[in-house]
């Protein structure tokens, strides 16, 4: 029953707690998000989890990319494309006006679904991001790249190749350089835009191991399409349909005993 | 439920529900049958029972089969998955209901070999009734997925509880009164249990059902009266 408290007063937008008593994270309020006249996000209420993992699932044109896009305003680089609401981060609204954005875009990272690493060495991948924000000197730049590659799981396969493109890396090995180029700004946050779906499953295991690892000091939010993804990584989801959130809860409670009908036709493949 | 966009999906599913309603039909006439024997001492129907346990057997290993290969092919959720697992498990209750019946049937001959008048069985015969009435009904409130039905069938099994405790103690009198029928009281009293063991099951297969339909667990039920309580107090 507590898990149905839960869920209602997030939807209700009345409290600022999760589950294990921590504050939220992120919280979105009332968010309406519009693509010219468009209203592609029909006032999101939910809040995310500190050093939790948050799915968003739903079908094409949901909104949840979208919602994910919202969180580090990286809307803000096209024009015609606004927020209204709330998004509040440790409390502060983002969307407020005098929002810094390169400082936000440091404190919640973002990984696409197709790897994009630069045209630059795996090495310089890294440091070229940490030398956007901080001065730090050789060695301790060294330091940074090491452990960042760590992080991501990926410096046993590169350590010896540092110097070799980005680019000559294959899929996952890309997806888990630009998971490193992310931690290595040290983030609060982390957005993941489906971020295993051009990967095969080992390489998608990695990254799945990925998150559990990063989870334990990173709050992080994934879109994706595989439901048993979702169901494997996330300890709570989010059901989004025509720009609305239909249901948010438990991971296990969603996928088990989902509570709305439209949920349940979509995870379980009924929807017409 | 609306139908999946797989529709391969739906005939798998439709295919375990097949097995478990064949289950539950071979079940039930295992139950009726064995009672039957035993208080005609029938040997021949009691030798029908004792190899209808087989096939139960070989159905219940077909849906483990198909529920294995469909959580493998399809990675069912929600209410899907809840119907598999449900599926598998009310799978195994039925198996140990066919069991159970054999059980039963196996001692009908031993029975009847003996010289205990045929009045001792009639208050098994009633229970026989109350548990092939509950047999019958569970999977087909399942089947019209009436949850109110399904949790009404607890309350059901306490009577059959308390039939085998007062069962118990008119058998422990008619021993006590002529030491020539302890044999056969002591038959008996084996199979009232194994009815009784059956209502458990049933109640098991309720829960499940329960469960499956609705997503929640029905809450923890009462404390079990039986004979040793019944022997406690005297």
């Amino acid at each position: 029953m507590n898990d149905l408290a839960h869920s209602s007063a997030i939807l209700g937008g009345r409290t600022t707690m999760t589950h294990d008593t921590r504050p939220a994270k992120m919280e979105t309020k009332n968010l309406r998000f519009y693509y010219g006249d468009t209203l592609a996000l029909k006032g999101i209420t939910l809040a995310l989890g500190d050093r939790k993992v948050t799915a968003f699932i739903g079908p094409s044109g949901c909104g949840k990319s979208t919602l994910l896009r919202v969180l580090n305003r990286i809307y803000d680089l096209y024009p015609n494309q606004r927020a209204e609401g709330e998004v509040l981060l440790d409390g502060r609204n983002i969307l407020d006006r005098s929002q810094d954005l390169n400082l936000l875009r440091t404190r919640v990272g973002m990984v696409f679904q197709k790897p994009t690493p630069f045209p630059m060495s795996i090495y310089e991948n890294i440091a070229f991001g940490v030398r956007l924000y901080e001065r730090v000197s050789k060695a301790e730049m060294d330091n940074r790249v090491e452990e960042a590659l760590r992080r991501a799981a990926l410096w046993s396969e590169v350590k010896d190749k540092l110097n070799a493109s980005g680019l000559s890396l294959s899929g996952g090995q890309q997806q888990r350089l630009c998971i490193a180029r992310t931690v290595a700004v040290k983030p609060e946050v982390i957005l993941l835009d489906e971020p295993a779906s051009a990967l095969d499953p080992i390489s998608t295991s990695k990254i799945e191991e990925l998150i559990d690892e990063l989870k334990t000091e990173y709050t992080i939010v994934i879109v994706t399409h595989n439901m048993q993804q979702a169901a494997r990584v996330s300890d709570h989801t989010a059901f989004m349909y025509l720009g609305e959130l239909v249901e948010f809860g438990d991971t296990e409670q969603i996928f088990t005993a989902p509570r709305d009908k439209r949920t349940q036709d979509y995870i379980t493949g009924r929807f017409g | 439920m609306t139908e999946h966009i797989v529709t391969s999906f739906d005939d798998d599913l439709n295919e375990i529900d097949g097995l478990i309603r064949s289950m539950s039909e071979a079940a039930s006439a295992m139950v009726g049958q064995a009672t039957r024997a035993l208080i005609d001492s029938d040997d021949i129907l009691s030798q029908q029972v004792i190899s209808e346990d087989a096939v139960m057997d070989a159905r219940q290993r077909e849906l483990d089969d198909k529920a294995i290969t469909l959580i493998a092919r399809r990675q069912p959720m929600a209410a899907d998955l809840r119907a598999v697992v449900g599926a598998i498990r009310m799978a195994a209750d039925l198996e140990r209901i066919g069991d159970l019946a054999k059980n039963v049937a196996k001692r009908v001959s031993a029975v009847g070999e003996t010289v205990a008048p045929r009045h001792y069985s009639q208050s098994i015969e009633t229970m026989a009734e109350m548990v092939l009435e509950q047999v019958v009904s569970v999977i087909d409130l399942y089947g019209k997925r009436d949850v109110d039905g399904l949790r009404g069938l607890r309350t059901e099994d306490e009577k059959i509880d308390i039939q085998y405790t007062a069962i118990f103690r008119e058998l422990l009198t008619y021993m006590m009164e002529d030491p020539r029928n302890i044999t056969a009281c002591t038959h008996l009293l084996f199979c009232a249990k194994n009815l009784e063991r059956i209502g458990d099951h049933v109640t098991n297969i309720a829960e499940n059902a329960y469960y499956v339909l609705t997503g929640s667990q029905l809450p923890p039920y009462r404390p079990k009266q039986d004979e040793m309580t019944s022997a406690l107090a005297e």
